[in-house]
């Protein structure tokens, strides 16, 4: 008779993706609109990537943060079964807060270290208004945290950079610009599609103690396109 | 010295990663082992992943001169040892030295290869600032039974699970804290040879009565390490209900079912154990 296999349940490695929403009141109007249509619109692509490599799970939450942070979508969802919900606008912008929820899920447990590097996608048009170095000191502190790949996206000429680049945490990558609705949906396929693809079989990288240097080598960014329009917010 | 009259077999396989047949990489992994058939009172095996990144786009080479290093130092530092000599003495001399004379070796091969194959430039844009060491970085693991000891040697990610003669599996070195994420302790750092762990096991009472190793795409694949370190008791149960031929046969189907089911990465598992 054949043996069976050696071993327990096998399983792909978990992929964590968390969108990670402003939702003040500076983003309502057609920032959120646009914000909300271009996610969703992703989603399909993010499935199709998501089959081509089923040696990962991907699995996707999501934070709105304006007065405090929630959970928008606080289940892991498999891409498979991943529906957007329509965020709205108004109010502060707790970015502190948000960071705070992310650390609460990137401890071990609830994560595994098996799991492939988190994708931290931040999303904002603004500054904060709570403590936000409390919050990302807190999840800076963890391994997830430090290990994750950590993607900021700024909306129009009000974008606080020198926040969302200490979010990025390392100098090769910088926040990337949308000040119009096509370069937004650009930037969101872009970490939907291309970075998954890199982060859902990650080499191994030598040992480093530096800050500096990205996790995963992420893909090139998208060219913008010289016909869409101009900076509009 | 106190020595024990005992025969080991060594057997192993590498497989290419269910993922890398997908993208048409080849298997980055590499494993060698001594003697390449039959029993001995003295074994040594190895294995090693290459890392495979763009930037290690010769990890490889890199994988097969890791090998090939550890097996041809351990050869060496088993023949030099004195008989007379302690334990406590071959412990530290195995510290001080094959580390260094792994790394050296290691480099050595990849000098060689470099010289004879230079990099392209398009290759020297992707490697950046980084040294020509780093296009072929890759982990070593290695075992070595002799009738004195076992030596246990680790470098980067992967696993060594000894399985005791009534079935309990432990790992025989601690776990590496800076192996978290995707990130290795490599031949290809700076200081490699001062990343290397050891253990030395001198208890002939408690021997292991089976040793196995293995690159990362095989604990990876499965839901949690319960279900890795089952896999040490399954081969070991297998190996005496069944035999070696029997895993030798089988060995291959195993790890593509797990890379397919699991990780998708390569595996290469290698297998110390008692003629029977």
């Amino acid at each position: 008779m054949i043996k069976k296999r050696p071993g327990g349940e096998l399983a792909s490695r978990p992929l964590h993706f968390f969108w990670v929403a402003d939702c003040s009141g500076s983003m309502s109007g057609d920032k959120i609109q646009q914000l909300n249509t271009a996610i969703r619109e992703t989603i399909p692509y993010m499935q199709k990537v998501a089959e081509e490599n089923p040696y990962a799970s991907l699995l996707i939450r999501s934070i709105k943060f304006s007065d405090g942070a929630q959970w928008h979508i606080s289940q892991p969802t498999p891409v498979a079964d991943f529906k957007w919900l329509d965020l709205s606008a108004g109010g502060m912008t707790d970015m502190g807060k948000a960071m705070s929820l992310l650390a609460e899920q990137l401890q071990i447990p609830p994560m595994t270290d098996r799991a492939l590097p988190p994708v931290l996608v931040l999303i904002s048009d603004g500054q904060p208004t709570d403590e936000f170095n409390e919050g990302l000191n807190a999840l800076m502190a963890l391994p997830w945290g430090k290990k994750s790949v950590r993607i900021a996206i700024a909306i129009g000429k009000d974008a606080d950079c020198d926040t969302l680049q200490q979010f990025i945490g390392h100098s090769e990558m910088q926040p990337l610009k949308a000040n119009n609705p096509e370069q937004l949906i650009n930037y969101i396929r872009w970490v939907s599609t291309a970075v998954i693809k890199s982060v859902s079989s990650p080499p191994s990288q030598p040992e480093t103690n530096s800050q500096s240097v990205v996790n995963v080598p992420l893909p090139p960014l998208p060219v913008p396109d010289p016909t869409s329009a101009g900076d509009v917010w | 010295m106190v020595s024990l009259s005992l025969f080991w077999e060594v057997i192993g396989k590498s497989v290419r990663g269910a993922s890398h047949c997908r993208s048409g990489m080849t298997n980055q992994d590499d494993i060698n082992y001594y003697p390449g058939q039959g029993a001995s009172d003295t074994v040594m095996i190895a294995v090693s992943d290459g890392h495979g990144s763009p930037r290690c786009f010769r990890s490889d080479r890199g994988a097969d001169f890791a090998v090939k290093a550890a097996v041809g130092s351990l050869r060496d530092f088993i023949c030099d040892q004195d008989p007379c000599q302690s334990l406590s003495d071959i412990r530290q001399t195995a510290k001080d030295r094959l580390s260094r004379e792994i790394t050296m070796r290691w480099q050595h091969s990849v000098e060689s290869h470099y010289k004879i194959y230079p990099f392209s430039e398009s290759e020297y844009q992707i490697l950046k600032d980084h040294s020509h060491f780093y296009a072929y970085g890759a982990t070593v693991i290695s075992v070595c039974v002799t009738p004195w000891f076992i030596l246990y040697i680790q470098l980067g990610d992967g696993d060594i699970l000894t399985v005791s003669a009534k079935g309990e599996v432990e790992r025989p070195l601690p776990v590496d804290t800076r192996l978290f994420a995707n990130e290795t302790t490599s031949l290809c750092a700076t200081h490699a040879w001062a990343d290397f762990r050891f253990w030395v096991q001198t208890d002939l009472v408690n021997l292991p009565d089976m040793i196995l190793l293995s690159t990362d795409g095989y604990a990876n694949s499965f839901q949690d390490d319960s279900g890795f370190l089952k896999v040490a008791r399954d081969i070991w149960e297998i190996l005496r209900s069944d035999g070696k031929d029997y895993v030798q046969k089988h060995l291959e189907e195993w790890l593509n079912e797990t890379s397919e089911g699991g990780s998708g990465d390569d595996i290469t598992v290698g297998l110390v154990f008692p003629s029977r």
